[in-house]
């Protein structure tokens, strides 16, 4: 079971919700972010002057996958959220010890 | 300075150089020929003006114009006379002879003039709520573009109806476009302008600070069905379509005092009504919008219902719908100063309280349409329903009835629910609903004077109502035929059909120039960032500074 932490473009979001689905991943938890990387800032005009923005609008996903669908899972979403342009962003992946659904009490790969 | 002969000696540096400063001559020489030229086109006119106010009666003499560069200096009593210029020279020649029946044109009446200033007033704060609508309406990402289009609208219509737009829409001329006071003297520039604008009373500034205040709509109308894809540059230049032609041209077949709807020659010499504007403002600003969304096409990533989407979302119902209430609000002076005259005080009443309940019974309506597709209460429907109310009620407010206002109002509201769904039936997307609202309604309210007319009211003058037997309009509901229906057709469909295939000559021609539509980067990282470098929530904690 791993989890996979995906930083994309905000507009890409979508595209890879529509992507994941397409292969049955079909839960995320979105978060909108704010960061940077080798993308830098950027600068901005305000009333005739410029300022800069350290921190970059970026959208983060994190899915929890069974091993055997991770490859899967990080191919959809490369294959997606590539522009080939500085600050399309990042995936993370890092093993999880346990999942639990409150619900209904179920542990592992059944309450992903 | 050494460096600067030095590089003069290269010839290809040489050649730039001397490019350079031909190119700043001819600016120069261009700044000082604009600023010479026109002041001595000014003053011409200041002076030609003085003494021949446009109406002034045919018997004014030729040779006074040419007097009047003399007038300010010759002793006081005849001076006087001379600044009256629109009594006759014998007045003139006898000062103390004064004149026994009052001027024509008449004299600037107060009270029509406060009136219809404080309407303007009205009006022009419907822009603020325009903006509310649209940019609430819009996606956070093109906030400030929304915003901006709505002050540079309006900063863009004021120079423009100056320059040319008013003369032009209320100017004597033809049936089809007008540009003076009908002898000799044109109005660019508001020059040569009357004391009152016609017969009303109002003064003639007066009258053009409130019909600018509705050009302005018109073109920001517009803008509520292209937002999220337009570029600035292509924004700028369909405006100028817009609010500088588009317009005043056609707004004078109905307003224009010689336009050919106020007598329509192949229909029984039937005047077309429209008291305040569903045809002119509302038909002119709806039709130009949907020419506008059909040729950009849909925001990227919009998907309609037909093919298993639905509309993107809006980004702050909270403006939205406060937007919505100060339209309404505005709309107190939109149809109320459109009597133009205070002394109508049984008329001003009448076309308030109609348009409080044509308001009314559109969002009702609208609520209750949509509420059976989901079991929920729409607000976003609800908002353009009132609104489809408030322009439907605006051509027919003076001659219907409370009754009928509630009446049209409510079938308003419902024909802006179908208009929508046509266009997404259509494929076309209008993110705010522009062409449902101002459009659709305004073909329908503009119709619906043929149908609820009374027949007990005629129209207002500066000093009262005129509700003559030979002033009044009947619609078919109360037993006056289908004339005035098919007068309304006529008019209607002559205004719509007409401005829709200009406004898509406009649209394609602002799209061959490549600024229309920006690319797909600009667009999906969001029109605020790229076309005006800041966005309108911008994260001050996450900013360096």
């Amino acid at each position: 079971m791993k989890l996979i932490i995906a930083i994309v473009k905000p507009f890409k979001l979508e595209e890879i919700k529509d992507a994941l689905a397409a292969i049955h991943v079909e839960g995320m938890t979105v978060t909108e972010v704010k960061g940077f990387g080798r993308q830098k800032g950027h600068t901005e005009v305000y009333r005739g002057s410029e300022y800069t923005v350290d921190f970059l609008p970026k959208v983060k996903l994190e899915i929890v996958v069974p091993d055997d669908t991770v490859a899967k899972t990080v191919d959809a979403i490369l294959k997606v959220a590539k522009t080939g342009k500085i600050g399309d962003g990042k995936i993370f992946i890092v093993s999880l010890e346990d999942a639990i659904r409150i619900r209904t009490d179920e542990r592992g790969d059944a309450a992903v | 300075m050494n460096k600067f002969f030095e590089k003069m000696r290269d010839p290809r540096q040489r050649r730039v150089f001397y490019a350079i400063f031909g190119g700043k001559m001819l600016g120069l020489a261009l700044c000082f020929a604009l600023i010479f030229g026109v002041s001595a086109y000014l003053s011409s006119r200041a002076q030609a003006q003085t003494p021949a106010p446009a109406t002034a009666p045919a018997t004014a003499p030729a040779a006074t114009p040419a007097a009047a560069p003399a007038a300010p200096t010759i002793t006081a009593p005849t001076a006087a006379a001379t600044a009256t210029g629109n009594t006759t020279a014998a007045a003139a020649a006898a000062p103390a002879a004064a004149p026994a029946t009052p001027p024509n044109p008449p004299y600037v009446n107060p009270i029509n003039t406060m009136w219809v200033l404080v309407t303007a007033f009205l009006v022009f704060f419907m822009q603020a709520g325009f903006m509310f609508l649209e940019a609430g309406f819009a996606r956070e990402r093109e906030t400030v573009n929304v915003l901006l289009e709505g002050i540079v609208d309006t900063c863009l219509c004021g120079i423009l109806f100056y320059a040319w737009g008013f003369a032009w829409m209320f100017g004597h001329g033809n049936g089809y476009i007008g540009w003076g006071d009908g002898a000799g003297h044109t109005w660019y520039c508001l020059q040569n302008l009357p004391d009152t604008y016609e017969s009303t009373g109002v003064a003639t500034l007066a009258f053009f600070l409130f019909q600018f205040a509705f050009a302005d709509t018109c073109s920001t109308i517009t803008s509520g069905a292209m937002l999220g894809r337009t570029g600035f540059w292509g924004d700028l230049w369909y405006s100028i379509g817009v609010s500088g032609f588009l317009y005043p041209i056609f707004g004078h077949w109905a307003w224009g005092p010689d336009g050919w709807l106020n007598a329509i020659p192949f229909w029984k010499a039937a005047p077309f009504h429209d008291f305040a504007g569903s045809t002119v403002v509302h038909t002119i600003g709806g039709m130009i919008a949907l020419a506008g969304a059909i040729v950009l096409g849909p925001r990227l990533g919009r998907k309609f219902k037909r093919d298993g989407g639905g509309p993107m979302p809006y980004h702050n119902m909270t403006i939205a719908s406060v937007g919505a209430v100060i339209l309404w609000f505005g709309w107190y002076g939109f149809n109320p100063g459109s009597t133009l005259s205070a002394m109508d005080t049984a008329g001003i009443a009448r076309v308030a309280a109609n348009t409080t309940l044509a308001a009314c019974s559109g969002g009702l309506a609208a609520l209750l349409f949509v509420y059976p597709r989901f079991k929920k209460w729409d607000c976003g429907a609800t908002v353009n329903g009132l609104l489809a109310g408030l322009v439907a009620i605006t051509c027919p407010c003076y001659w219907v009835s409370p009754l009928g206002a509630i009446l049209l109002g409510a079938v308003a509201g419902v024909i802006v629910i179908l208009a929508t769904d046509l266009l997404e039936y259509l494929r076309i997307d209008d993110p705010c609903g522009a062409w449902p609202v101002h459009g659709a309604c305004g073909i329908w309210g503009t119709l619906s004077l043929g149908l609820f007319a009374t027949g007990e009211f005629g129209a207002p003058t500066p000093t009262g109502a005129d509700n003559s037997a030979g002033a009044v309009v009947k619609g078919l509901f109360y037993g006056g035929g289908t004339d005035q229906l098919v007068a309304q057709f006529i008019g209607n469909a002559a205004i719509g059909i007409g401005v829709f295939a200009v406004a898509m000559v406009l649209m394609y021609a602002v799209k061959a120039t490549g600024t229309l539509r920006v690319s797909k980067q600009i667009e999906e990282e969001g029109l605020d960032l790229h076309e005006h470098g800041g966005t309108a929530y911008p994260d001050t904690k996450t900013s360096s500074h």
